[in-house]
């Protein structure tokens, strides 16, 4: 009997995203089903775990003397990384977004510091920030402006990092620059002709037309900015003191960077699950709060 | 005074009070965009001073841009002391392999999920699409542990293999690619008895080329970029990746050799630039289909 062409097609279907399907049971459902049990365990990952029910998460939140500081620090980090990103790159992708000679070469050097590799990057600004041989002294300095300890001074330790994430910018921009230039002109024109300025046609218009790429970029932003990690295992190792020690950064510290001496793979894997459980949360309530004030675009 | 100069006289004083703001806008522009352009090259250009600089220059105060003599054997010295060759060649191993990893599953997925119908797709992209959220610590902890258990830690296995199921946020570009194109490409060569493998290899593969290569150039970054995964699965410095390997040169050096760092790290930047450039069009593309978003 011949296959039905439904029949067939659900059969290819499945073949053609099988290996989505592995990849989703392998990387995401086997790993949050083992650490979910593993974070109610003693654990060094040598010797069998023990159950220890809610022991883990009882000691993160009442005994850690680093939690709470490394929570505040990620909370912080995240509430000012991400609107400064996200303003940065729209700004950026709204000058760029001419055409008009040269700009191909503005678009590329803004680019630029996305396509260099980040251990190149960080370690490039860990000198420039280095307070006697560095560059951003050397410039405060020219302006006649106080100097600073940047990466050693626990006030300045954040902003220092985030200036390196705004220096690197260009992936944001680009993807709002695709956005921006998906954006009709037509609507543009009309507007201009009923008289609408360039601050009333961006805002009513090209913000509203560029929401969704807005909330992909939002939503992307704050994930990488609870993970960020390169930034300070290379810039500064959490210090000074605990002004940079992001939750993501613990949590490498507290499962692997002592691993040697004493694995804690239990108690990490509680703090991951703790970090996890506030992405999510905020990524729904993100979801929640815009639904109904981004455009669909027609027929959705 | 005719009717017509008249009205060429009005039309040219409108062409010059348009044009003089117009001016004024564009040279605006212009130095605004200079100014940003100096402040994002700034650095690399500092970059490019400290590798050419004389060991002693280095720690010269106040410091200078121009290297007192132009060292530009920092650029044999500093690799050779690295090991850099070593490391790139792993690295070059470890990326190739991931980056085809990546482009084959995601456009494979890509196309299952948007060319054929079948019972339960939207559900599959919706669990896809929704663990582009689920942090990659998440994971980090168990299969570190599997891969101790199957004997591949210490290997680049951990590296590769990831690559060959499909990202979610690469099958998710993929997908949105997929959606502009028009519906009856596929219907007449499925009249013409097509099957789904051949439109996809034939009509779809060449249709997707900016997709694919955006796919290519993110994923190509993203595995010659990674400094946290080679961190946690390798030990043997034999077997390190280039980030891992400037790293551990740094601390080791305590930043007294920054000259060779940079020098080396300079090389390090030549690839990921060389192949941008050489795809940027493909890539600007590629990118666009996220501004269909919506649709």
């Amino acid at each position: 009997m011949r296959m039905t062409k439904r029949r067939r097609d659900t059969i290819l279907g499945y073949c053609f995203i099988s290996p989505a399907i592995i990849g989703l049971l392998l990387f995401v459902a086997y790993p949050m089903v083992t650490s979910l049990y593993h974070s109610f365990t003693e654990w060094n990952g040598l010797t069998p775990a023990k159950w220890v029910g809610l022991e883990n998460y009882k000691f993160l939140f009442t005994s850690d003397p680093t939690f709470w500081p490394s929570l505040r620090v990620t909370v912080l980090w995240v509430v000012i990384s991400v609107p400064a990103t996200l303003l940065a790159g729209l700004a950026l992708a709204v000058v760029v977004n001419r055409s008009i000679r040269g700009v191909k070469v503005f678009r590329t050097i803004f680019y630029l510091p996305v396509v260099l590799p980040a251990v190149a990057v960080l370690t490039l600004w860990k000198y420039i920030y280095d307070p006697t041989y560095g560059l951003a002294n050397q410039i405060l300095g020219f302006l006649h402006l106080p100097t600073s300890l940047w990466l050693g001074d626990a006030h300045v330790a954040l902003p220092a990092i985030l200036i390196v994430g705004v220096w690197s910018v260009g992936g944001t921009m680009m993807i709002f620059l695709a956005g921006l230039q998906a954006v009709p002109d037509e609507i543009q024109e009309a507007a201009k002709v009923d008289g609408a300025n360039a601050f009333r046609r961006f805002t009513r218009i090209t913000l509203p037309m560029i929401g969704p790429i807005m909330m992909l970029q939002l939503m992307l932003a704050m994930n990488a900015a609870f993970q960020t990690f390169n930034q300070v295992a290379i810039l500064t190792k959490g210090g000074p003191g605990h002004s940079t020690n992001l939750l993501m950064y613990k949590i490498y510290n507290d499962g692997f960077a002592d691993f040697i001496t004493s694995p804690q793979l239990g108690y990490a894997t509680a703090e991951v699950w703790v970090l996890f459980v506030i992405v999510m949360l905020v990524t729904v309530v993100m979801l929640r709060l815009t639904r109904n004030r981004v455009y669909q675009g027609e027929g959705s | 005074m005719t009717a017509a100069a008249e009205s060429l006289a009005v039309g040219r004083s409108v062409a010059l009070t348009q044009r003089v703001p117009f001016m004024v806008s564009r040279l605006a522009w212009y130095a605004l965009c200079g100014l940003l352009a100096v402040s994002m090259l700034l650095p690399l250009v500092w970059m490019v001073s400290i590798a050419l600089k004389g060991n002693g220059d280095i720690n010269q105060l106040p410091p200078a841009f121009l290297p007192r003599e132009f060292r530009v054997s920092n650029f044999v010295d500093g690799p050779a002391q690295i090991g850099f060759y070593r490391l790139l060649l792993n690295t070059v191993i470890v990326t190739v392999l991931s980056t085809i990893g990546a482009v084959v599953s995601s456009m494979i997925v890509g196309y299952g999920i948007s060319r054929i119908d079948f019972p339960g797709r939207r559900l599959w992209f919706a669990l896809i699409s929704g663990s582009i959220f689920v942090p990659g610590i998440v994971g980090l902890i168990p299969l570190q542990h599997l891969y101790i258990n199957l004997g591949l830690i210490d290997t680049w296995v951990p590296l590769i293999l990831p690559a060959f199921f499909g990202s979610p946020i690469f099958v998710f570009l993929a997908r949105q690619y997929y959606q502009s194109i028009p519906r009856y490409l596929d219907e007449s060569a499925t009249i013409d008895g097509a099957g789904h493998w051949m439109i996809f290899t034939r009509i779809m593969v060449p249709l997707t080329k900016p997709v694919w290569i955006t796919v290519a150039i993110m994923s190509f970054q993203f595995a010659w970029n990674d400094y946290l995964s080679p961190l946690v699965y390798l030990q043997d410095a034999k077997k390190f990746t280039l980030p891992l390997g400037m790293a551990a040169f740094l601390s080791d050096q305590a930043g007294s050799q920054y000259n060779y760092y940079m020098a080396t790290n300079l090389l390090f930047v030549v690839p990921p630039l060389v192949l941008f450039f050489l795809a940027q069009r493909y890539f600007m593309e590629g990118l666009g289909a996220l501004g269909t978003i919506a649709k």
